[in-house]
């Protein structure tokens, strides 16, 4: 069973996927200044009507392993510690210890 | 024809062949937000899709089988033994929050 805090970023990341299109072109419509002004303030509305997790801003990468939210190297998708560990386990293909 | 407009009529004129929009003033048309990437898909494959299957949904398919959730039945029996020595919940207007205000 993944974190708590795992959770609550993949229900953010579907909100976001599920809501994307649509604040799109709210978000067109809010930048456009050709239109009315009372179309933009509409469309501002709008916008702010979404639910928190609804911005991309919302979702943070986190760990696989431990759902830390600092420290995640992107490519692994792994916290530094957690990214070592499996390093020295020779669980990441490509992956070696080097010394200099 | 003077300079200038020949000048403006040849961007329109270009604009029109190559298929851009005609914007000589620089208005902010929002044109940027809909050439934006939907980045729906990327986000929502960061997390390996597993899902974990809970005993409660195969019950709830298969109820023929009659599987027992240990777990969910000690709960039960714990509960009933807490009843039966007088630990259970209280009932409404007697627990201790509605006792306190009434002193």
């Amino acid at each position: 069973m993944p974190r708590a805090r795992i959770i609550r970023d993949m229900k953010a990341r579907a909100t976001v996927a599920s809501s994307e299109v649509v604040r799109q072109a709210f978000r067109y419509l809010t930048h456009n200044t050709t239109l009315p002004a009372k179309v933009r303030a509409q469309a501002q509305l709008q916008l702010n009507a979404f639910p928190r997790d609804a911005r991309p801003t919302a979702i943070h990468n986190r760990c696989l392993e431990t759902g830390r939210g600092r420290g995640v190297l992107r490519a692994f998708r792994l916290c530094r510690f957690q990214f070592r560990l499996k390093a020295l386990e020779g669980e990441l293909p490509g992956v070696r210890k080097s010394t200099w | 024809m003077s300079t200038a407009s020949k000048i403006t009529t040849l961007n329109k004129l270009s604009c029109a062949i190559f298929g851009n929009i005609y914007n000589p003033n620089g208005l902010r048309t929002g044109n940027k937000i809909l050439r934006e990437r939907l980045v729906g898909p990327t986000i929502n494959s960061y997390y390996p899709n597993v899902k974990q299957i809970k005993l409660r949904e195969i019950t709830r398919m298969v109820p023929e089988m009659n599987l027992i959730d240990q777990s969910e039945k000690v709960r039960l029996e714990d509960l009933s033994e807490k009843k039966k020595r007088g630990k259970g919940p209280p009932k409404k207007g007697q627990g201790r929050r509605s006792t306190l205000k009434k002193k």
